[in-house]
């Protein structure tokens, strides 16, 4: 066998160059590019309105990162899509496109806002961990049955956790309404939870907490559990190569539902993170689409972690930013949603489009003999 | 729309309605047609045979337009021309069905039939006028269609004479068939061969390419052989028989070297299967009662021609197709139900024919394709993996297959298929395999890297491994096979020692009986 062996030849430095950087190129285009026709249009709609694009856009970056005090606003609106952005990119690198992180965010919410209430009597590290757990666990849960669904008998996951997002919801609205409503509240809100069960602000009286803290562990968790586990590797394989993964003996089925899950696990304890750290209580419309503007982030940030925590850094400054800067200048209120809303189509467009031409190419060029 | 009235000329004034005068065509090193000459009558049916890999669908491509000659020119009604794209062949009258029919599910035969050419009224497309037009012309070549039914719903066979009657209402009348038959059951075959006829009897010329040499004997006015991409010759009805055509279509070549000095004695029986049967994806039976043994430092060959079931067969023993019935025993272990998983842990390992699909994650580092197996877990503890281990296992891998690579990271899809073939190889032969399914391992790998491939199927057997090998290239079966199960539609057609004449083999691959040549497996 040895005179078979012959020494591994390097290829050239520069065709390894090449690949690299064409790497980094692809990378920043599919998440530069979309941002830019964002820009774009919103600049043409100011521009239209009557405003300076300009003056807004300076204004917006001042009023996200001018200060301290902003950044710290930025931060804790970046803090809700860190989760939602990790448990969209947790299940997408399996190839699985759950888009059910918004119930269990919802799920997550009302469970830590319910059990966060009735832990005063615990002390408080103990209290909140207890609370997150089971807003995790609840999480999950609402995840459980699409995730059978998908890894026994292949039915569409798409279809099945977004319409489990509008079960989750409607049963989390009602059980308020029913069981948890505090009294004396004109709309369905739980009681605030108890003090002992606040995830504490970072820098007082500002509202960024330490759930910004858990979201990075998170983000840092899925960075290491993604290159590391064994678990992992299995999902970037499914997610790259099904067939490939499917005819090399790796769990195949336990990855679908594990992606599945696991992406409803990290919205719960998301979703926990926010009713213990900003809002302290279960309200209606408790997760401004939390969950979907996470899938944006993780398909812009193509599952990279520090792509994602870039992203959820830039929604949560267009939301923070978008909130006060109509308090100085006369724009339309629509404008924070237009750059968002253009960001989101040209990222699903920018990840989509190749793959559906990789598909019809493939259908098209057929080998023959 | 009514149907264009053809646009031929009269006939017999034209002695080559379509056809090739030297024509040469290569794709990289693979030479596909070297000089190849073909003359088809106007009002034929002319049937092109040969070997996989012979040419056929290259020249079909070329008449077609989809191809450009290197060299040579395509002939139409006698004149030389040159297609740019299907467009200018379409405007000659030249249609072609390919074996993946493009026909949309999602709609009705009737729309099919008229997309793209629909009769209008107006803004929207006249149904009436479509249908009495459908109606018309299924009855002119004597079939009944039900129009309105979904394609989804709609048989292949019935598929495929839409995709015919496209074609006419569309104004051909050259029609070239690529294997029509193959995915037919037999009364279907026999239905589209009237078909045939009848188009030819109305005055359209018909191409078809068939393995089926039975069929190509009793419909073919003429027959064109292709033997590695050269025309071997052309033959009327009736000059011909079966046995002549066989011989001429695997040729005479002797074959390779055997180097089998000195190899570790067959041992015991490793793989017994036994009655196996299975369906293809739609449902079609494509293997019936096959059974044959597989022993401890052998390599049994399959050879069948394309689509007779070794594909279901390859499938069906590494436990990605489940099997309809029948037993598969692994040292004793019977794993027809078990999954995948199971079965690589009782040490199966899988070559797949499919690269670039299954063999390998083109998009995934060397690295991650060299590790990925059922004993993944193995590579660290508790879960997790340990750098240490995965960097020794894709060294051994890589190094046991020499394969040549830049850095490790770099993903599958920067080598070259020899090389990525070599890392398949690499990785299922490293940890001393009970059965090696090799499917096709040396499809689309340059001369030096399949007799590099052929040694390293070599050694594991040496080593101790069962290889059931699967090729479509008799020359590699006869080069590294002990014994050479042929398959034909689906079932054991007989069983030879690796080296059989090539005739042997081939009669039996296109379908001879086998009654006076079975032999005993060990």
């Amino acid at each position: 066998m040895t005179e078979l062996r012959t020494a591994s030849v390097d290829a050239s430095p520069a065709s390894r160059a090449g690949t690299a950087s064409a790497r980094i190129l692809t990378a920043v285009q599919a998440a530069g590019l979309p941002i830019a026709i964002a820009l774009l249009v919103g600049g043409i709609v100011l521009a239209v309105t009557g405003n300076n694009p300009f003056v807004i856009y300076g204004m917006l970056v001042r009023e996200s990162f001018g200060d301290i005090n902003r950044i710290d606003a930025t931060l804790a609106a970046a803090t809700p899509l860190l989760f939602t952005g990790v448990a969209a990119a947790f299940a997408y690198r399996a190839g699985v496109f759950t888009v059910g992180v918004e119930g269990s965010f919802v799920l997550g919410g009302l469970t830590a806002a319910v059990v966060g209430s009735s832990v005063g009597g615990l002390p408080p590290v103990l209290a909140v961990v207890l609370t997150l757990v089971a807003a995790t666990a609840a999480g999950g849960l609402a995840a459980v049955i699409p995730a059978l669904l998908r890894a026994r008998w292949a039915v569409d996951e798409v279809v099945t956790t977004l319409m489990f997002n509008f079960i989750v919801i409607g049963v989390a609205s009602w059980s308020v309404q029913s069981f948890f409503q505090q009294r004396g509240q004109a709309n369905s809100a739980t009681a605030y939870v108890a003090p002992a069960a606040e995830l504490p602000p970072l820098n007082p009286p500002n509202q960024a907490n330490v759930g910004l803290i858990i979201a990075i562990v998170v983000v840092v968790g899925y960075a290491i559990w993604m290159r590391r586990s064994v678990l992992g590797f299995e999902f970037r394989a499914v997610g790259s190569a099904p067939r490939f993964s499917l005819a090399q003996g790796l769990r195949v089925r336990l990855v679908v539902f594990v992606a599945i899950v696991g992406a409803g696990l990290i919205g719960g304890l998301g979703g926990g993170a926010h009713a213990l750290g900003i809002v302290h209580r279960y309200t209606s419309g408790f997760s401004a689409s939390f969950g979907f503007t996470g899938i944006a982030i993780a398909l812009l940030a193509r599952f990279n972690p520090i792509g994602i925590v870039v992203g959820a850094i830039l929604f949560g400054a267009l939301n923070s930013a978008g909130s006060t800067v109509q308090l100085f200048v006369n724009i339309p209120i629509q404008l924070i949603d237009i750059l968002q809303g253009t960001v989101m189509v040209f990222a699903v467009a920018s990840f989509a489009i190749p793959r559906f031409m990789k598909r019809a190419r493939r259908g098209a060029g057929r080998d023959d003999a | 729309m009514p149907i264009p009235p053809p646009s031929t000329p009269a006939a017999g004034s034209v002695t080559c309605r379509i056809g090739a005068r030297g024509v040469s065509r290569s794709f990289g090193s693979v030479r596909a047609n070297i000089d190849v000459s073909l003359t088809v009558r106007q009002a034929s049916v002319h049937a092109i045979v040969g070997e996989n890999g012979a040419g056929k669908s290259t020249l079909m491509r070329m008449l077609y337009g989809l191809d450009i000659p290197d060299t040579g020119a395509i002939l139409v009604d006698d004149d030389e021309v040159t297609f740019s794209g299907p467009r200018d062949a379409i405007a000659r009258g030249i249609g072609l069905v390919q074996q993946e029919l493009a026909i949309i599910p999602e709609l009705t035969l009737l729309e099919n039939l008229v997309l793209g050419a629909e009769p209008r009224a107006g803004l929207v497309w006249n149904r009436k006028q479509a249908l009495l037009s459908a109606t018309e012309l299924a009855t002119t070549v004597g079939v009944e269609i039900d129009w309105n039914l979904s394609a989804a719903h709609a048989s292949i066979a019935l598929q495929q004479q839409v995709e015919i009657l496209r074609l006419l209402y569309r104004g051909a009348n050259v029609l070239i068939l690529d294997e029509p038959t193959a995915v037919l059951a037999p009364a279907q075959a026999a239905e589209l061969l009237r078909l045939l006829l009848s188009l030819r009897d109305a005055g359209r010329t018909v191409i078809f390419i068939s393995h089926k040499l039975d069929e190509v004997i009793e419909i073919a006015d003429d027959i064109t052989i292709l033997r590695s991409g050269r025309t071997v010759s052309s033959f009327r009805r009736g000059e011909i028989d079966r046995a002549g055509l066989t011989e001429l279509i695997i040729g005479d070549r002797a074959p390779d070297e055997r180097d089998d000095a000195d190899r570790p004695a067959i041992g015991e029986a490793v793989l017994i299967v036994d009655g196996l049967s299975a369906s293809d994806d739609r449902g079609i039976p494509r293997l019936s009662e096959v059974g044959f043994r597989l022993h401890r430092g052998e390599i049994v060959g399959v050879a069948a021609v394309a689509g007779n079931g070794q594909e279901e067969l390859a499938e069906a023993l590494l436990g990605v197709r489940a099997a309809s019935a029948g037993s598969i025993r692994l040292d004793g272990t019977e794993i027809r139900r078990a999954t995948v998983r199971e079965r690589r842990r009782l040490g199966v390992r899988y070559v797949s024919a499919d690269r670039k699909r299954e063999g390998l994650g083109v998009d995934l580092s060397l690295v991650d394709n060299a590790i990925a197996s059922s004993g993944l877990s193995q590579l660290g503890r508790a879960g997790w993996l340990s750098r240490a281990a995965v960097g020794a296992r894709t060294r051994a891998v890589l190094e046991r297959a020499a394969v040549r690579f830049g850095t490790a990271k770099d993903p599958a899809s920067s080598l070259s298929g020899g090389n990525q073939q070599r890392v398949v190889i690499g990785r299922e032969t490293i940890d001393e395999p009970r059965v090696l399914i090799a499917s096709q391992p040396t499809r689309g790998v340059d001369v030096r890297g399949i007799g590099y491939i052929h040694e390293l199927l070599r050694q594991a057997r040496d080593d101790g491994a069962a290889i059931l090998l699967f090729s479509e290239e008799l020359d590699e079966l006869h080069a590294l096979a002990d014994r050479i199960v042929v398959l034909c539609q689906g079932r054991v057609a007989g069983t030879l020692p690796g080296d059989a004449p090539r005739t042997r083999v081939g009669s039996l691959m296109l379908g001879e009986s086998a009654t006076t040549t079975k032999e005993e497996g060990r």
